[in-house]
């Protein structure tokens, strides 16, 4: 055991002394930008319930984070977190989990909790294929890419999942890669001030995997290619579908306010008590 | 004037990950040639002085096994 701690290290629980991914996975560097969003912002784990389905991103807060986590089936964290913040408005629901089993298994609870703006932060890791399993095509696989389900280059074309929750509406929708940290760790933190569904998409890196497929490399490499091939929301615009093509637009999308259901349910729930009280004493 | 500690137990070697060693902007890391427990080659700082204290390889390091503190002028007493 080290002498020194790191500083984020009071958030994590004391005997996980490891993170669960491979090296140079970037699930850690998702992991560290959610601490440090809530060690800048002041909040306490205690208020936090972090729920995850399955897959290596869904490791993110269930062995490692000191709080209460929620180490859902396969695509059904934003169901279960919808359970948790209606039942408990109080507490800060987040829902971390990956690509395959938020856009694929778990696509309509995601669009669906955007549509009805629950308070939720979800932060989407995106690493374009499934890690866990073995390197499955999935819906984010970029079009023509060679994996163990698709041994020709699959036909598909990628989701554009951070488009998709726009259109359904959410208040809050970013993107960032794992080269962004910093610009990562302060949408999380905007995510989480915002009253309604935000979701943060964090492309990452999964060297083992992808890097074996697509022939980027190592992470570092990884990490090279997000610098150079992102693009800002602002410039992007301006540009033709045929400009855009493989390049990473990253940005904060949309950030309005909205009505919030939890808190129009805690406006009901308080409107016909009082009606009761009324009806009793007449 | 910065610290820049090592986790070694933490890391998860230069050889595949290797991130820190991208990203300092005054290439203040090393590969190392001792292993930590895991058998993994956690890097070495070659030099402290340099460091601008830009933190980007503490934020970047997915095993947390970076820390980088301003060092204080005077050491308090243990």
């Amino acid at each position: 055991m080290d002498a020194i701690e790191h500083p984020l290290r009071k958030y994590t629980r004391p005997h996980v002394t490891r993170t669960t991914t491979c090296p140079g996975c970037g699930n850690g560097i998702v992991a560290q930008a959610i601490l440090r969003a809530i060690d800048e912002l002041g909040l306490e784990m205690d208020d936090f319930v972090f729920v995850s389905g399955i897959g290596c991103s869904a490791w993110i807060p269930s062995p490692l984070f000191a709080a209460d986590t929620l180490h859902t089936t396969h695509g059904r964290p934003v169901a279960f977190a919808t359970g948790v913040k209606l039942g408990r408005p109080d507490m800060n629901v987040m829902v971390v989990s990956g690509d395959g089993d938020l856009t694929a298994i778990g696509g309509n609870h995601l669009i669906h909790a955007a549509r009805k703006n629950i308070d939720l932060t979800v932060v989407l890791v995106n690493n374009g294929i499934y890690g866990m399993t073995g390197g499955q095509t999935a819906p984010t696989t970029p079009l023509g890419l060679t994996t163990i389900t698709s041994p020709y280059g699959t036909m598909e074309h990628p989701l554009d999942i951070s488009a998709t929750i726009v259109a359904a509406g959410a208040p809050f929708v970013a993107r960032w890669t794992t080269a962004h940290p910093r610009q990562l760790t302060r949408s999380i933190k905007k995510g989480l001030q915002k009253k309604g569904f935000a979701m943060i998409e964090a492309i990452s890196q999964c060297p083992v995997q992808f890097g074996r497929v697509s022939k980027l490399g190592k992470a570092t490499d990884f990490l090279q290619h997000y610098k150079k091939n992102s693009i800002s929301f602002s410039k992007a615009s301006g540009l033709s579908r045929e400009e855009l093509a493989g390049r990473i637009v990253i940005g904060e999308f949309v950030d309005i306010e909205k009505p919030e259901l939890s808190s129009q349910w805690m406006d009901l729930k308080h409107q016909m008590g009082q009606e009761a009280q009324c009806h009793n004493k007449q | 004037m910065s610290e820049i500690i090592i986790l070694k137990n933490s890391c998860k070697g230069i050889e595949d990950c290797g991130i820190c060693m991208s990203v300092c902007p005054k290439n203040l890391f090393a590969p190392s040639h001792e292993m930590n427990e895991r058998g993994f080659l956690p890097p070495r700082v070659i030099d402290e002085d340099p460091c601008t204290v830009c933190m980007n390889c503490m934020v970047s390091c997915p095993d947390m096994a970076i820390v980088v503190a301003k060092k204080k002028k005077t050491k308090e007493p243990k």
